[in-house]
């Protein structure tokens, strides 16, 4: 048991000082997966209960020290840099989040700064319902004092002075929330060696070529959609078939139209199924070609960049572009490239410059990781002691 | 023109005959009005009314649909109140259709109210009235009762404070007469006439008074505040001459000019030169006995194409004679799609 722990990274060995050992609650969050393999509260969909439950596999909790300092190094010779956890972090959370907040808190407690959760006032509190659940199923160890004595819940609503105090009394503040949301939470008065993160808005796309376009790609390309549809941030909000053609596009839709029902089995809530049918009806009457998939479950959509687009819940847009195409039309404000492409390595290269934050299998979209939106968030959480003979 | 709209608004209904129109005013639309064409492309001439194309009361909200045609003067843009969605529906009005609407609204309030005209006292301030090229759904709700009115007086400063009421304006308009109509949206009504805050002096002078309250936008505020239909009745009745009457309207700013009053045996009433009809919001199916999405139709509008409007309010027909007295179709509103939250990862 030790509560020091080495990593060989790219400076040399850095040792990670960490208020607990890292092992123990690893351990601890093990016996909450357990439960959690048991019990899905009702406020969480399966789906999003799954995704907490694989996150908590042992190997993602270590994963984050991985990336960011290295290999663990057993036997360290001499240390070169000291990691300290930074203190007390503020987390402020938007309305109609999904796991992030739970997410944000496993993360933060694998580096033993106490953490206090803003979530917003508009919504389904997720985040509060994980607490309670760790909490009662973390038990006495390492896990359960920190959830119980570093861990603060709230709601609150964005123009309450309870911002003011938690900007004031955090060294670290995470905001997730629109650009707005995030300029005027950093502009509150706060420790002058505090840090500020945001993760703000951004939009991701899926890249596709005729080559991957199996059955299997569709089926991936339909389940990474359905979850958040066109309200996530990693959710492909177009479609990119590369080097395709208009008929190809309708080809493609129209195989997607009869996979759907097979996938996602379900029919949506009353309300996505109406708004689908608004989506369907603005979209044609943009100029793109669409239809509804049976019980109005989504809309698919073939155009292309030059044609308007309206707010939707369930509209998936899918543009024939070249490369070049695919480049330019990217959004400013893109975040992850989805791609199912035969020579994944060549489309990357046409991405300098173009501020594509994540690059990753069209599968994996929606993973969260502690390099995200193009910086290492996780190694922002400490502070570094620079060591030399 | 409707030859319906020279019917008695409940008599008997002529199907074939509203068909037949419902396929003109279609046609009409799909020729003058480019996006509503995009739509509806491959949409063929149809003996059910259920195969007509329709669009989405959302779609008002993103799209400002106008239909253009020889004779079609466009004039004023018609704007629902604010959503909760923080946009509001565009509708173009024009002259055409305004007589129609003007007709149509008439006849079916005069069914409800008598054709006695009086004062029409407003919920509202003036200065709805005064905004250019642009009309506010409560302002067109109101201004549907003016041709039952001898006069019309707004009573709000603000109107969106129900505690501007102007009292003194009210008192004067009451010492000139003993039958009044008045009109507001629910929740104004309620906060701001039938208040404890009412002077003593106003209660005074509305006592043995006839009035007519007539509202519409809804009851979502006034469940919040666990106000029932009963008891807002009651209190805005009280002490008020015994054949004073509350009739509560059910009408969207995309179907003006037809409004559903709710009659004394509970339901809402379809003119003949209106359809009404329930769709699974799943398959889109025609319901002729279960809830569903209400989408309603009538023959009134020409400049754009709102005449065949899926709302997000749901439904149901209900079968044979009512008590009523009133023949033809009628439903009961259930209430609004319930919304169920599509969560992501940020609300930006």
């Amino acid at each position: 048991m030790s509560n020091q722990h080495a990593f060989r990274g790219t400076q040399g060995t850095v040792q990670v000082a960490l208020p607990f050992d890292l092992a123990s609650i690893i351990s601890d969050w093990g016996k909450v997966r357990s439960a959690m393999l048991k019990e899905v509260p009702e406020a969480f969909s399966r789906d999003e209960w799954a995704y907490l439950v694989s996150f908590l596999e042992k190997q993602s909790l270590t994963r984050p020290f991985e990336q960011s300092f290295g290999p663990p190094e057993h036997s360290p010779a001499e240390i070169s840099l000291i990691a300290r956890p930074r203190g007390p972090v503020g987390l402020w959370l938007p309305n109609n989040v999904s796991l992030l907040g739970p997410l944000v808190l496993i993360v933060v407690s694998l580096t033993g700064n106490p953490i206090r959760m803003k979530a917003g006032s508009r919504s389904e509190d997720l985040t509060g319902v994980f607490v309670d659940f760790a909490r009662k199923h973390s038990a006495d160890g390492p896990l359960g004092v920190y959830l119980r004595d570093s861990v603060h819940h709230e709601v609150f609503s964005s123009d309450d002075l309870r911002n003011r105090d938690l900007a004031r009394d955090s060294s670290v503040r995470i905001v997730f929330g629109s650009d707005e949301a995030a300029s005027a939470i950093h502009a509150l008065p706060h420790p002058l060696d505090s840090t500020g993160i945001s993760f703000s808005d951004r939009r991701s796309e899926s890249w596709l070529d005729q080559d991957s376009c199996n059955d299997d790609t569709l089926r991936n390309l339909i389940k990474v959609f359905a979850i958040y549809g066109q309200a996530g941030c990693t959710s492909p909000s177009r479609v990119v078939l590369l080097n395709s053609d208009r008929t190809n596009a309708l080809a493609l839709r129209d195989r997607l139209l009869a996979l759907w029902p097979n996938v996602i089995r379900r029919r949506p809530p009353m309300n996505v199924a109406s708004d689908n049918i608004r989506s369907w009806q603005l979209a044609r009457a943009a100029g793109w070609d669409s239809v509804l998939v049976t019980e109005n479950r989504a809309v698919l959509s073939v155009g292309d960049y030059t044609l308007p687009t309206f707010p939707s819940l369930m509209e998936m847009r899918l543009i024939p572009a070249t490369p070049s195409e695919a480049r330019s039309g990217l959004p400013k404000n893109i975040q992850t490239i989805g791609h199912a492409l035969k020579d994944p390595l060549a489309s990357l290269q046409n991405l300098d410059g173009t501020g594509v934050a994540r690059f990753v299998p069209l599968a994996t979209m929606h993973h969260f990781e502690t390099v995200w939106d193009g910086q290492d968030f996780f190694a922002q959480l400490f502070t570094y002691t620079r060591v030399k003979r | 023109m409707s030859a319906l709209l020279d019917r008695s608004p409940y008599g008997p209904r002529d199907e074939a005959a509203f068909l037949s129109e419902l396929r003109s005013l279609t046609e009409h639309h799909l020729a003058g009005c480019p996006e509503y064409a995009r739509i509806w492309n491959s949409w063929r001439p149809s003996d059910k009314v259920e195969e007509f194309p329709f669009l989405h009361v959302g779609a008002f909200k993103s799209v400002q649909f106008t239909t253009k045609a020889e004779g079609l003067k466009h004039q004023r843009v018609l704007k629902s109140s604010a959503t909760s969605s923080g946009t509001s529906s565009q509708i173009m009005l024009d002259q055409r259709s305004a007589e129609l609407q003007s007709r149509s609204s008439n006849a079916i309030l005069t069914d409800f109210l008598g054709s006695e005209l009086r004062p029409l006292l407003v919920l509202d301030s003036v200065g709805g009235l005064r905004s250019g090229a642009e009309v506010s759904a409560r302002i067109a709700a109101a201004l549907s009762l003016k041709p039952l009115s001898s006069d019309i007086i707004f009573l709000l400063k603000d109107a969106s404070d129900p505690k501007s009421m102007k009292w003194e304006i009210l008192l004067r308009a009451l010492a000139t007469g003993d039958s009044f109509l008045v009109y507001g949206f629910t929740y104004m009504l309620w906060t701001a006439w039938a208040a404890d805050h009412m002077p003593s002096e106003v209660k005074a002078a509305l006592r043995g008074k006839k009035i007519d309250f007539v509202h519409s936008g809804g009851w979502k505020k006034l469940e919040h505040l666990r106000v029932s239909r009963e008891q807002f009745d009651a209190s805005l009745t009280r002490d008020l001459d015994p054949a004073s009457r509350v009739v509560d309207f059910y009408g969207l700013v995309e179907q003006v000019g037809v409004v559903y009053p709710l009659c004394r045996a509970g339901f809402r009433h379809v003119p003949v030169w209106a359809d009404v009809l329930i769709r699974d919001p799943w398959t889109l199916a025609s319901l002729p006995d279960s809830e569903g999405q209400l989408q309603l139709m009538n023959l009134l509008a020409w400049g754009a194409p709102y005449h065949n409007v899926l709302t997000e309010d749901l439904g149901k027909l209900v079968p044979g004679e009512c008590d009523c007295g009133r023949k033809g179709k009628r439903f009961e509103f259930v209430g609004r799609v319930p919304k169920a939250e599509m969560r992501g990862c940020a609300n930006v």
